[in-house]
C-alpha cells in the first residue's frame, strides 16, 4: 500500500506518457526538423509549419488514415485505400470534366469512395473473408481498373493525352476548385493556413467526436476489444465491421477531392504508391494498437504530421538522397513501436511482477 | 506399491487457501476416481501434480522419485500424462504425425522416416485395439477418436500414469463403452489412471478406488466396492450447513415466461413456466444442456423447435429482439463473454443499454455517470473512478458492473449463467442478496449454476438437467444438495424422476 502511494506521481506521468506519447513524438521530430533547417543556414518559420500542414502526406494520407484508424480499432486492416484513392480521383475528374458542376463532382468523389469501401465491407463482414486478403484483392483491382480506363477513355474526358486524369482548365468551375480551394489558403495576420488543411482538420474533429462521444464510436472500440462480449450485449458486430470499411471509403472520397483540387490530376500508374502503408504508419505513430480496441483517434493527426515532418527532414538534408527516405521512415516507425511495445515489458522486468500463467 | 504419493499438499491463490494438506495415493495398475464439486480443488491438485502450478507445501513422490515443484517437462518425462478436457491435438497434422510430434523418427539426413512412423502407429493401435487410420488428418476424427489418440500418444511416450479430466463429456454411450474397454485392458498391463468425472454410473463401472475432496480438504478415500453412490454424494456435498440465510419467501405474480417443447443445441423438449418475481435455478453437469438452453433463451444460440412466450408474445430471432423484449443474459465465463477489457467501468456498464437506444446516437456522459452512480450504490460496486479500466477491478466487482450493465437495460427477465464463477466468497453473498432483491422488485430471475449450495440460497425452484432433458424439478423446501446431486449425476434412474416433471 505504502509503495503504491509513493509511486502515484510517477504513475500519473506514466499514464500521461502512455496516453499522449504521439504528441511528444511529433514535437521531438519537429525539433529535429527545426535544427536541420537552422543548420542549413535558414530560419525556421511559419512557412515550414504551413508546409507540413498542407503537404499531401498530411491532408490526403491523413484523411484516409482516419478511416484506417477506425478499421484498425476494430482489429482489421484495409490495404486498398491507396488504389481506391486513384480510382475515386479518376471518377471525380471524369465527372467534373463532363459536368463542370462542383456539387456533382463532390457527389462523385464521396459516392465512388463509399461504394469502393462498401465492397470491402460486404466481403469482410458478410462473406466473412479475412480483411487482409479482401483488401489485398481490391487493392489490385481498384488500381488496375483506373489504369485500364485512363487510356480507354477519350482525352477530352480524362483531361489529358498522357495516361493521367486531369481537371480540364477550360471548365468554368476550374478556377474555384483548383485555385481558390485546392491551393489557396486563409490568411490570418502573418499566418496562412491552406483551405485543404481546414478540411482535413474538420474531418479529424468529426471523427474524434464520433469515436469519443457516440454510441457508434464505442461499439467500434468494443468490437476490437472483445468481439464475443460485444455480440452478447446486442451490438451487431458484423454491421460495425462493415461500417468502418464504408466510412473509410467515404474518407477516401474526401481525400480524392483534396487530391484533384490540390494536385489537379492523378496518374494511375504512379500516383499514391504505398499510401495504404503510409496511412497505417500514421495510425500506428498515432498510438493506436494494431490488435484493436485501443487508441486515441486524435493521435492520427499527430501521426500524419510526424510522418510528413520526417519526410521533410530527410529532404532538407542535402547530402541524403531521396532514395534513402523510406529507410529513415521505416527506422523511425520501428523505433516508436519498439518503445511502445517493449516499454511495458521492460517495466515489468524491473518491477519484478510476473503474470500467472494459468488461472484455474 | 503406490506409483503416486501426494502428501500434505497445500496451496493458496492470492490469500485464499484452496488446498489444505491433501494426501492422495494411486496404486500401480488401478483406476482411481477423483471426485468433488466445482471448486473442491481437484483441478488445482492435478495441476500441481502435472507441474503446471507450484505448491506452497507438501511432497510429490512419483514412480519412486521425489519431486518438489517439478516442471511440466520433468513430469512428462517421468511418465505422467495429463489428458485435458479440451484436447491438445494438432488438427492439421495426420494421426501418425501427432503421435510422433516432437519425437519424430528421422533417417541419417534428418529426413523424416514416415514409413517407420506409420508402421509403429499401426502397431500401437493394433495393440490397444483402437480402430483409427493413422494416415488421415486429425481434423477428420470424431471427438472420441481424438480422445483415444491423445491417450495413445501418452502411452507411446511410455506414460505410467494418465490423468483423464472428464473424458466422457463429449462422448456418446457407445463411445464411452469402447473407451472404458480399452482403459480396463490397459489397467491389466499395469498402467494407472486418475479418472475425474461427475457421472456416478461411470465411476462405479470403471474405478477401483476413489478419493473425495471438498473445499480443498480430503474427505474420504477407499475402495469403490465398499461404498455406494449415496455415500459418495454425501461426502461430496458435506453436511447441510447454511452459513447465512439469504432466501426469503416472496410473492410470486402471474406466469411471466413459458417454454413450450423448447429444443436446441444440446437440449430438447423443455417445458417450463416461470412466474413473475420467481427465482428459478437450472443445474446440471457440464454437457447437461442447461447453459445452452439459457443462451437460446437470449437468442445467442439457435432454437431448433418450440417456442418461448414472454407476456404472451413468442420471442425469437437475434439477441437484439430478445433484449427489446426486456430479456437480459449475464453470460458464463466472464473474461471471455462479458469483459470488454480496453474499456472503462462506465463504458462497460452502459454498452448494452446503448445498443438498445441507438436512435439517440450521442452519449451524454453526465447522465450516464448519474445512472452509474445510482447503480454503483445499489450494487455496492467498489471502484474508484468510473473512468478506470474494467480490468482494474476484482472479479466480484467486475461481475457487479455486468449486473449493472443489464439492470441498465431495464430488463424484466434476468438470465444469469454461472453468476458467481471466479468471484470471492464475500461478493458471492452480495450477489445472492442482490438476486433476492431483484426478485422482490418483481424481476424474474433464472440462474444456471453448477454450485449446488447456492441453489438453496436463492431459488424458489430448481430444475435439474441431465443429457439435455429436464429430469427433476424441486420446490424450494425439497431442495437439498444430496438429492440435487443424485439427479444431476444420474445416480437415480432418470425414469424414476420423470413423473414429477408435471408439477410446474
Amino acid at each position: 500500500m505504502e509503495a503504491k502511494k509513493r509511486n502515484k506521481p510517477l504513475k500519473i506521468a506514466g499514464s500521461l506518457w502512455k496516453k499522449y506519447s504521439f504528441v511528444l513524438v511529433f514535437i521531438l521530430i519537429l525539433v529535429v526538423y527545426a535544427i536541420t533547417i537552422s543548420s542549413n543556414g535558414n530560419t525556421f518559420n511559419w512557412g515550414h509549419i504551413s508546409g507540413i500542414l498542407s503537404s499531401q502526406n498530411t491532408v490526403i494520407v491523413g484523411t484516409m488514415a482516419l478511416g484506417m484508424g477506425f478499421v484498425i480499432i476494430t482489429g482489421q486492416i484495409d490495404l486498398s485505400v491507396g488504389s481506391a484513392l486513384v480510382l475515386c480521383s479518376g471518377v471525380t475528374v471524369v465527372v467534373f470534366n463532363i459536368t463542370n458542376n462542383i456539387f456533382l463532382t463532390i457527389l462523385a468523389a464521396l459516392g465512388s469512395g463509399l461504394i469502393l469501401g462498401s465492397i470491402n465491407g460486404v466481403l469482410v463482414a458478410y462473406a466473412k473473408m479475412p480483411p487482409f486478403i479482401v483488401t489485398l484483392g481490391t487493392m489490385l483491382i481498384y488500381r488496375s481498373l483506373a489504369l485500364s480506363q485512363v487510356r480507354a477513355i477519350s482525352p477530352d474526358i480524362t483531361g489529358s493525352s498522357s495516361s493521367q486524369f486531369a481537371l480540364l482548365s477550360d471548365n468554368s468551375s476550374y478556377n474555384f476548385l483548383r485555385m481558390v480551394f485546392g491551393t489557396g489558403s486563409l490568411k490570418i495576420g502573418a499566418f496562412s493556413i491552406p483551405y485543404v488543411t481546414f478540411l482535413f482538420v474538420a474531418m479529424v474533429i468529426i471523427f474524434v467526436y464520433i469515436s469519443k462521444n457516440t454510441k457508434y464510436g464505442k461499439s467500434v472500440y468494443a468490437t476490437g476489444s472483445n468481439e464475443k462480449a460485444t455480440h452478447l450485449v446486442g451490438i451487431k458486430v458484423q454491421r460495425v465491421k462493415f461500417s468502418v470499411f464504408a466510412l473509410t471509403g467515404l474518407l477516401v472520397g474526401v481525400a480524392s477531392l483534396i487530391q484533384v483540387c490540390k494536385i489537379g490530376n492523378i496518374t494511375p500508374a504512379s500516383s499514391a504508391q504505398a499510401y495504404e502503408m503510409y496511412a497505417i504508419a500514421a495510425v500506428v505513430l498515432g498510438g493506436i494498437n494494431m490488435m484493436g480496441g485501443r487508441g486515441n483517434v486524435v493521435g492520427i493527426l499527430f501521426g500524419a504530421l510526424s510522418y510528413t515532418t520526417i519526410n521533410f527532414i530527410i529532404v532538407s538534408i542535402p547530402s541524403l538522397s531521396a532514395d534513402i527516405q523510406n529507410t529513415f521512415q521505416g527506422l523511425v516507425l520501428l523505433l516508436v513501436i519498439l518503445v511502445q511495445t517493449a516499454g511495458p515489458a521492460i517495466k515489468e522486468k524491473f518491477t519484478g511482477r510476473r503474470k500467472v500463467v494459468t488461472q484455474l | 506399491m503406490s506409483i503416486l504419493e501426494l502428501k500434505n499438499i497445500s496451496k493458496s491463490f492470492t490469500g485464499t487457501q484452496v488446498l489444505f494438506g491433501v494426501d492422495f495415493f494411486v496404486e500401480e495398475g488401478e483406476i482411481h476416481a477423483l471426485l468433488g464439486e466445482n471448486g473442491a480443488g481437484k483441478s488445482t491438485l492435478m495441476n500441481i501434480l502435472a507441474g503446471v502450478l507450484p505448491m506452497d507445501n507438501g511432497s510429490i513422490t512419483f514412480d519412486g522419485q521425489e519431486y518438489y515443484n517439478p516442471s511440466i517437462q520433468q513430469m512428462e518425462k517421468a511418465g505422467l500424462a495429463f489428458v485435458h478436457q479440451e484436447l491438445n491435438v494438432v488438427n492439421d497434422l495426420t494421426v501418425s504425425e501427432n503421435i510422433f510430434l516432437n519425437r519424430e523418427i528421422v533417417g541419417k539426413t534428418r529426413k523424416l522416416n514416415k514409413k517407420e512412423m506409420l508402421a509403429q502407429s499401426r502397431k500401437l493401435f493394433d495393440d490397444l485395439g483402437v480402430d483409427i487410420d493413422p494416415t488421415i488428418l486429425v481434423s477428420e476424427l470424431k471427438t472420441s477418436q481424438k480422445q483415444l489418440l491423445e491417450i495413445c500418444r501418452a502411452l507411446y511416450a511410455d506414460a505410467k500414469l494418465l490423468i483423464l479430466d472428464e473424458p466422457t463429456t463429449a462422448l456418446s454411450n457407445d463411445e464411452i463403452e469402447r473407451l472404458f474397454g480399452i482403459l480396463k485392458a490397459l489397467k491389466k498391463t499395469g498402467k494407472s489412471f486418475i479418472f475425474i468425472s461427475h457421472k456416478m454410473p461411470e465411476i462405479f463401472d470403471l474405478a477401483d478406488r476413489y478419493t473425495v475432496l471438498r473445499n480443498g480438504k480430503l474427505i474420504s478415500t477407499g475402495d469403490i466396492k465398499d461404498t455406494t453412490t449415496f455415500d459418495i454424494t454425501c461426502d461430496m456435498v458435506g453436511e447441510q450447513f447454511v452459513d447465512k440465510e439469504t432466501y426469503a419467501e416472496h410473492e410470486l405474480g402471474e406466469i411471466a415466461l413459458e417454454l413450450q417443447n423448447y429444443s436446441g443445441q444440446g437440449f430438447s423438449d423443455v417445458n417450463l413456466r416461470v412466474k413473475k418475481g420467481e427465482v428459478v435455478a437450472f443445474t446440471g453437469l457440464a454437457g447437461s444442456g442447461a447453459s445452452e438452453l439459457m443462451q437460446s433463451m437470449f437468442g445467442a444460440l439457435r432454437v431448433e423447435s418450440g417456442s418461448m412466450f414472454f407476456k404472451g408474445k413468442d420471442v425469437r430471432g437475434n439477441i437484439t429482439k430478445f433484449m427489446k423484449s426486456h430479456i437480459a443474459m449475464l453470460p458464463t465465463n466472464r473474461k471471455e463473454n462479458s469483459v470488454i477489457p480496453d474499456m472503462t467501468v462506465l463504458e462497460n456498464s452502459y454498452i448494452a443499454e446503448h445498443s438498445l437506444s441507438r436512435k439517440y446516437p450521442v452519449i451524454n456522459k453526465k447522465r450516464e455517470i448519474v445512472k452509474y452512480d445510482d447503480l454503483k450504490g445499489k450494487l455496492n460496486i467498489k471502484a474508484q473512478s468510473p473512468d478506470d479500466l474494467i480490468t482494474s477491478l476484482s472479479g466480484g466487482n467486475q461481475q457487479k458492473v455486468f449486473l449493472a450493465r443489464w439492470l441498465n437495460t431495464e430488463a424484466e427477465i434476468l438470465l444469469f449463467d454461472n453468476p458467481t464463477q471466479g468471484v470471492d466468497v464475500g461478493a458471492k453473498e452480495e450477489i445472492y442478496e442482490l438476486i433476492m432483491r431483484f426478485a422482490e422488485a418483481g424481476k424474474t430471475v433464472i440462474i444456471n449454476t453448477l454450485e449446488i449450495p447456492e441453489i438453496k440460497k436463492v431459488s424458489d425452484r430448481c430444475v435439474v438437467f441431465y443429457a439435455g432433458r429436464v429430469v427433476k424439478i424441486f420446490d424450494h423446501e425439497e431442495i437439498n444438495e444430496r438429492d440435487v446431486m443424485l439427479y444431476s449425476t444420474n445416480a437415480i434412474d432418470a425414469a424414476a424422476g420423470s413423473e414429477s416433471m408435471e408439477d410446474n
